[in-house]
């Protein structure tokens, strides 16, 4: 009974004499710092604050624990689409050549990125590719324009280049992907930007640890004319003969809006995918994260909760030894 | 000689086997095509792709695209493709009905 009730007070007087620790654990997210914080004569911290932290931490480790099982679902479901719609502009290429070092004047970059956040670096990789080859094709005769898709890039690039930007589009997606969504964006583009060259800037999704940034680009139709009279790769063109239409132009013109629809797909589905891959890494590493710090947590709680027993009996027996002696 | 015929759509490949002749319909008719044809690249119209092995014709729907000739290989772009045996004509009347209200972009768009 008397021990109880000493136990009583020696808890009544703990918050009196701590009050500084409280706060100075508020401020300073770090626990294994917690003890060096307190002013020198306090003996313990409250296990309530420690307990509270616990009990965040603990709440969020579950959270991106459920993130990285939703992300990886969803990865699971677009990966096998992203891997249909990859054989689908391999003849582009072998048809019409993939010439990133073509000279133009209109560069168009097609940037895209996630709608959503914490998925990594993945959106700030693809901005700074946009940003670098603006850099490198802005001159006297070139000018290059940006198509922004996917809100992430859109906050990156809005800040400096506001000027340059011709389209944004965000919530691409909303509804599943699929073709004919893609297909009409990419007429959208096609109407609205002029352009010799479109460069699709994206991160290529080659495993689920990693994703590489890619550009693709898609002439239009006169620079190919261009390149395939001065020969090198495109000089095969010549060679096919080309029916099905009024004239070669036109044929061409439409060749080029296709091969553009299909990289523009292939591009938004490698992208997402990527997005959910990062984010599955994202989410692992945090929710280990969180771990780890609940393991520090729960030893600092351990410490306290036995430092205070400890004070406690220190107290109750000299208490009861000066009642004795 | 056979022929290598490939036959691509966004979603998947629906074909990518040896043929011996085809007959692809394009914007100013219809193409036969057998081994050891000119080198020709042509668009595609939404038609019927006749596919002939060993003597047997299978066809296919193609809803547009491109399609290129040469070396004895066949690469057909489409937007959509079916097999003439996965088609079922009850369900193909009702999705034309259905087909002829959707043809909307389903997108925001956000246009600076």
């Amino acid at each position: 009974m008397a021990m109880a009730a000493l136990r009583r007070e020696g808890r009544r007087f703990a918050p009196m004499i701590s009050p500084r620790p409280i706060t100075a654990l508020r401020s300073s997210p770090l626990a294994p710092s917690l003890e060096d914080e307190c002013p020198i004569g306090v003996r313990y911290i409250s296990t309530q604050v420690v307990r509270n932290r616990m009990k965040s931490v603990k709440n969020i480790q579950k959270i991106t624990k459920a993130m990285k099982m939703v992300a990886a679902s969803k990865l699971r479901a677009i990966q096998t689409k992203a891997e249909n719609s990859r054989g689908l502009w391999q003849p582009f290429t072998a048809l019409l050549g993939d010439l990133p070092s073509a000279n133009v004047k209109k560069n168009v970059v097609v940037t895209i990125s996630s709608d959503k956040g914490l998925c990594g670096g993945i959106n700030s990789t693809s901005v700074k590719i946009s940003k670098g080859f603006h850099k490198l094709n802005s001159g006297p005769e070139k000018e290059t324009k940006y198509v922004i898709l996917g809100e992430k890039a859109k906050a990156q690039l809005v800040r400096d280049s506001k000027k340059d930007i011709e389209l944004i589009i965000t919530e691409l997606q909303k509804n599943p992907l699929n073709y004919t969504q893609v297909s009409v964006l990419a007429d959208e583009i096609l109407k609205n930007v002029e352009y010799d060259a479109l460069r699709i800037v994206f991160n290529k999704f080659h495993s689920v640890v990693s994703f590489v940034p890619t550009v693709s680009t898609v002439l239009s139709p006169e620079i190919v004319e261009r390149e395939a009279e001065s020969g090198g790769k495109l000089g095969d063109l010549d060679s096919y003969e080309v029916e099905g239409g009024e004239t070669k132009g036109e044929i061409l013109q439409n060749l080029a809006e296709f091969q553009f629809s299909c990289v523009m797909f292939n591009a938004v589905l490698e992208n997402a995918c990527s997005e959910q891959g990062a984010r599955m890494s994202a989410m692992d590493s945090s929710s280990r994260n969180a771990g780890d710090m609940l393991d520090r947590l729960t030893l600092t709680y351990n410490r306290t909760r036995q430092a205070s027993i400890t004070t406690e009996l220190i107290e109750i027996i000299s208490g009861a030894s000066a009642l004795e002696g | 000689m056979t022929l290598n015929l490939c036959v691509l759509t966004p979603n998947r490949i629906v074909w990518d086997s040896e043929v011996k002749e085809i007959i692809l319909s394009t914007n100013s008719g219809q193409i036969g095509v057998l081994p050891n044809h000119a080198p020709i690249a042509t668009a595609v119209d939404i038609g019927i792709l006749r596919i002939r092995l060993n003597d047997q014709w299978l066809t296919m729907a193609l809803m547009g695209g491109f399609a290129r000739i040469g070396n004895n290989e066949i690469t057909i772009l489409v937007n959509d493709a079916e097999k003439g045996s996965d088609i079922d004509p009850q369900e193909a009347q009702q999705t034309l009905e259905i087909d002829e209200m959707h043809n909307l972009a389903c997108l925001f768009v956000n246009v600076k």
